[in-house]
């Protein structure tokens, strides 16, 4: 081998590395020139994340600014299941760290309501140390993931619960047609109450984060962010004490009939539940609205375990997720009369000085020949509308009754349900509160129209003479919510104006300041000549403060001097049910500012079960306006076998 | 020039040049290594200096193996071969025993407190002197027996590396045997037949490990991103995105936001030119190249100008070792070579392939200054 030889070899190796580098610096030049612009994109979209971080609700306030719906700030660890399923021993460092047994763990793990693609909470309200120490040692625990979390909080607990609503993590049915409005999936939203109603107010702005993140998302610094803009306040026209009074005095008044015996029957009670509702007759707006059996709305803000949901729909615990005061129906009774009352004066069937002689029963002849009579089958001679309202005659009103289906050619055949409908029974309230039902006040039209979609539930299509008599005094297939009945009442008192009732308020900026008034809205103007309303503002007076009257025991020693409350007592027989008992009473009677109307489930008369329970909610009302009231009565049950 | 008493003293033939290049390519190795781990580290609370002053001290150890190597005369290194290969035969067997550890898949270190030392680095150095021993002493005319010979040398560090398996060592290995081989005057079939029987004995490997499972597994860990086929796609697509985001001029150093985000996976180690590429730009990366293209060409040059076919021979190893591995890994960088876990000389962090590659420029550097003695 000569050195020519190896010099031509070595010439070849350096012709062969020169080659090599000429490759590399054209592929160098060809990403770095050619391809760069293209390419350049791509590695933007790489790293840079778009966050979106919710804004904390709006607060929900009580007419005083009292917080009935509140924020707080909860440390949570969340996990990627993808992660733990890879890394297992990161949820045993986590529980010997936390103290949490491994079970309990694994067990929040798998909760089905967390999508299997978002992290899922496994650890809530961490304190702080331990999760900087999580966050500090990342390695330890990979999966983890420390978060700052903003949670609703109801710290009253079940105060006003329905009227509140609850908070949940939103669904792809509520999503799809929020996405324009920039919800995204696992936004929390307002699922039921003033937080469904007023989502839009409530909900605020989202922080909108632009962060640079590296190829397995994990954030390493911000490029800047929209800050998130909390939620405007809600203030509503509810008044926490009254709500309170409201709830309690209807636990009491459900814990009462509980212990009583229906003294026809012998049974005791089952009284599953029942609402009270306090409205102000002037504009609508609700001060009250209580509803049991009842729930802790903050049960519902991490969402609610199956089991836990699962009771509240157990038929056995009597649906405490309704809200009665709006989707509680019940046949009025008695409190219908103030239709009946009204519909009579107006089509002038009886003037207000006109009296029947109530003998305890009334006979209805003809092809359906049949007796109707008093309850408990008081005899009450001579009355008048007022004395009958007082006393409660039934045979008054099924007097009327017949009376007016005798004129059914000059009046139509639902001129008492029209007046019932101008008064807002049976239809839609309009509330700001969703879900609410419309009833029904039945009349023949609607009998053949029920019986034509549900012939197996309303088998018979005629209308008779005693389904008159019925109607008269609020029984037969008429249902209404008690919140109806409260605005019937209110759009007497006030002289005929029905208002849509109002639990919203203000939306209210943080300092308080009002950002949008929630108007009174009026439905309908009915013209109420004050000679039609006098009788019946005496007959109501009577049911409280005549000795005759139907609740004048259960307003024994209450100030009816200072506070004067007027109101009607109903009893609803019910089918294969107890009897409903109700009472629904305005205050002061002379310019009335208060309407309340309480309804109590297969509780008995209601004149014993439902008048205490207004009767309690009218003294705290009392004591709001700097009236004393005595010490409350003992529950004077009403035995003389009147309604 | 006025004439030095001895022109021909080692000591003022040192090829500065070299010397210099390779020094700045290390040192900007060390600053690259620093901007690809700072940020990783800082987010995980840990000191963002760790893995450059790591790579400085390996910088160091690596000058100083360079100036051991440079004290001895080459032809006296070439005495202790026989010594050095059975050493370094012998360090891959113990590597595979329980003594070794593995990292991903391959059993190739030992660990030595905190530092880990990888035998097969080193091993490419002594396999090339080997092949350079015995080559030399055919004087010229590379008759079948030495050949074969010097195949045989090669067959038993490669065969060990095998079993690590760590193929990409052996490729170094295997462009290293057929640039010694060529210069040592092989005929150009068997270097022909040569070329074929490597490329047939990597698609076999592949294929046998294919058929059995604990190979397989292996080769899998070995040659994770191909055997993941998305996952490789992923790592080389983030890489060339990575490169051309850094455009002409570069995002700037410390700026890259593919590399400090962890897209371009081995950041620091295998990828770490991804980093030069994004950060320092097209002017940074046909820099360092520029950088590699000198000292490559001044280990021709001393092949050419070595006083003897030893010297001559060894410079040719080193400069295929060194030539390989630089166009495997930044091919590899910009998607135009396969992805291999081959770390790029003097630049991917790591102790034993600085400190065997500077022995490498060392061998040189020996070669090229002992040229008149």
């Amino acid at each position: 081998m000569t050195q020519d030889s190896s010099r031509l070899r070595l010439g070849v190796l350096g012709m062969v590395v020169l080659s090599l580098f000429c490759a590399l610096l054209a592929r160098l030049w060809y990403l770095q020139v050619l391809a760069s612009p293209t390419l350049k994109v791509e590695a933007q979209l790489n790293s840079v994340a778009i966050v979106y971080t919710e804004a904390p609700r709006g607060r929900i306030l009580d007419r005083n600014g009292k917080i009935l719906a509140d924020n707080r700030v909860v440390l949570a660890l969340v996990a990627d299941r993808e992660e733990i399923a890879k890394f297992p021993e990161s949820l045993d460092r986590l529980s010997v760290h936390l103290g949490i047994p491994r079970v309990v763990l694994d067990e929040r793990l798998a909760d089905e309501r967390f999508s299997r693609f978002k992290p899922v909470p496994v650890a809530i309200d961490v304190p702080k140390d331990k999760l900087i120490y999580v966050r500090e040692h990342q390695s330890d625990f990979p999966g983890l993931e420390g978060l700052q979390l903003t949670e609703r909080v109801y710290p009253n607990g079940t105060m006003a619960a329905h009227v509140l609503g609850t908070v949940g993590e939103i669904n792809d049915e509520e999503l799809g047609p929020r996405k324009a409005a920039g919800y995204k999936a696992g936004d929390t939203i307002g699922k039921s109450g003033i937080e469904l109603t007023y989502e839009e107010d409530l909900r605020g702005e989202p922080e909108i984060a632009k962060l640079e993140v590296d190829s397995i998302g994990r954030v390493q610094r911000s490029l800047g962010s929209q800050p998130a803009v909390q939620g405007h306040d809600v203030r509503l026209s509810i008044d926490i004490d009254i709500q309170r009074a409201a709830e309690e005095s209807l636990q009491q008044g459900i814990d009462l009939a509980r212990k009583s015996t229906d003294f026809l029957t012998g049974e005791v009670f089952i009284a599953p539940g029942g609402s009270v509702v306090v409205t102000d007759p002037r504009d609508g707006s609700v001060l009250a609205m209580a509803s049991n059996p009842t729930f802790d709305p903050n049960e519902f803000t991490n969402g609610i375990s199956v089991r836990r949901f699962a009771e509240l729909n157990d038929p056995a615990e009597h649906y405490p997720l309704t809200n009665r005061a709006i989707q509680g129906l019940y046949a009025p009774g008695s409190t219908f009369k103030l239709a009946t009352s009204m519909a009579a004066l107006k089509a002038g069937l009886i003037t207000p000085r006109d009296t029947y002689n109530d003998q305890g029963s009334y006979t209805v002849t003809g092809e359906r020949s049949s007796t109707f009579t008093n309850a408990r089958g008081a005899r009450n001679g001579q009355v008048d509308v007022a004395k009958a309202l007082t006393v409660s005659s039934d045979v008054f009103y099924y007097w009327l009754g017949e009376r007016f289906w005798d004129n059914r050619g000059r009046l139509g055949t639902a001129a008492i349900q029209d007046v019932a409908r101008s008064l807002g029974m049976g239809v839609f309230t309009d509330i700001d509160l969703p879900f609410e039902s419309n009833g029904r006040v039945s009349d023949p039209a609607g009998r053949e129209k029920l019986h034509k979609d549900y012939p197996e539930a309303f088998p018979y299509p005629e209308w008779y003479t005693g389904d008159n008599l019925n109607i008269a005094v609020g029984q037969g297939d008429t249902a209404i919510t008690p919140l109806q009945l409260a605005n019937s009442y209110a759009a007497f008192v006030n002289g005929g104006v029905l208002f849509a009732p109002r639990v919203g308020q203000a939306v209210v900026d943080r300092q308080g300041q009002e950002l949008r008034k929630v108007d009174a809205k009026v439905l309908r103007r009915n013209d109420l000549p004050g000679s039609m309303l006098e009788p019946l503002f005496a007959g109501f007076r009577g049911v409280v403060s005549d000795p005759t009257g139907t609740a004048f025991g259960s307003f024994a020693g209450f100030p009816l001097g200072a506070f004067p409350v007027a109101g009607k007592t109903g009893t609803a027989e019910v089918g294969g049910k107890q009897d409903t008992s109700l009472f629904t009473a305005y205050a002061p009677s002379n310019a009335p500012r208060y309407v309340v109307s309480v309804v109590l489930e297969e509780a008995g008369l209601g004149a014993s079960a439902a008048a205490p329970v207004a009767r309690r909610v009218f003294e705290a009302i009392a004591v709001k306006e700097g009236i004393s009231t005595a010490p409350p009565a003992a529950v004077i049950r009403d035995l003389n076998g009147r309604d | 020039m006025q004439a030095p008493r001895n022109p021909a003293s080692p000591w003022r033939n040192v090829d500065l040049t070299l010397l210099l290049s390779t020094l700045g390519i290390a040192l900007i190795g060390v600053v690259m290594v620093y901007s690809a781990t700072r940020q990783k580290q800082e987010t995980a609370g840990l000191d963002p200096a760790f893995f450059l002053k790591r790579q400085a001290v390996y910088l160091v150890l690596g000058l100083v193996a360079l100036a051991l190597v440079g004290l001895v005369d080459y032809r006296r290194i070439r005495d202790f071969v026989p010594l050095l290969y059975g050493g370094a035969a012998l360090a891959l067997l113990l590597v595979i025993s329980p003594l070794g550890t593995s990292r991903r898949g391959t059993q190739a270190w030992f660990q030595l407190g905190g530092f880990q030392f990888q035998p097969s680095e080193v091993s490419k150095v002594v396999l090339i002197l080997a092949l350079a021993a015995i080559c030399a002493a055919a004087r010229g005319s590379l008759d079948t027996t030495t050949l074969l010979s010097a195949l045989g040398l090669a067959f038993v560090p490669m065969a060990l590396i095998y079993i690590q398996p760590d193929l990409g060592t052996n490729m170094v290995f295997a462009a290293v045997v057929i640039a010694v081989l060529l210069v040592a005057g092989a005929r150009p079939r068997h270097i022909a037949v040569l070329s074929l029987l490597g490329i047939t004995a990597i698609a076999l490997v592949v294929e046998l490990g294919m058929l059995q499972d604990y190979q397989r597994d292996r080769l899998t860990a070995f040659l994770d991103p191909q055997t993941d086929s998305q996952r490789s796609s992923y790592n080389l697509r983030q890489s060339q995105i990575a490169i051309a985001a850094g455009g002409v001029a570069g995002r700037g150093l410390f700026q890259g936001t593919q590399t400090n985000l962890s897209f371009v996976p081995e950041q620091h180690t295998d990828f770490i030119f991804t980093a030069v590429g994004e950060e320092l730009g097209l002017i940074g990366g046909m820099s360092l190249l520029g950088f590699f293209g000198v000292m490559v060409w001044r280990i021709w040059r001393a092949a050419v100008l070595a006083r003897d076919q030893f010297g001559r021979l060894v410079c040719v190893g080193v400069l295929a070792m060194l030539v390989f591995q630089i166009f495997e890994n930044v091919g590899m960088t910009m998607g135009i070579t396969p992805i291999t876990g081959i770390p790029l000389p003097f630049m991917s962090y790591g102790g034993s392939a600085m400190i065997a590659s500077f022995i490498g420029i060392g061998l040189v550097l020996n070669v090229h200054m002992r040229r008149f003695t």
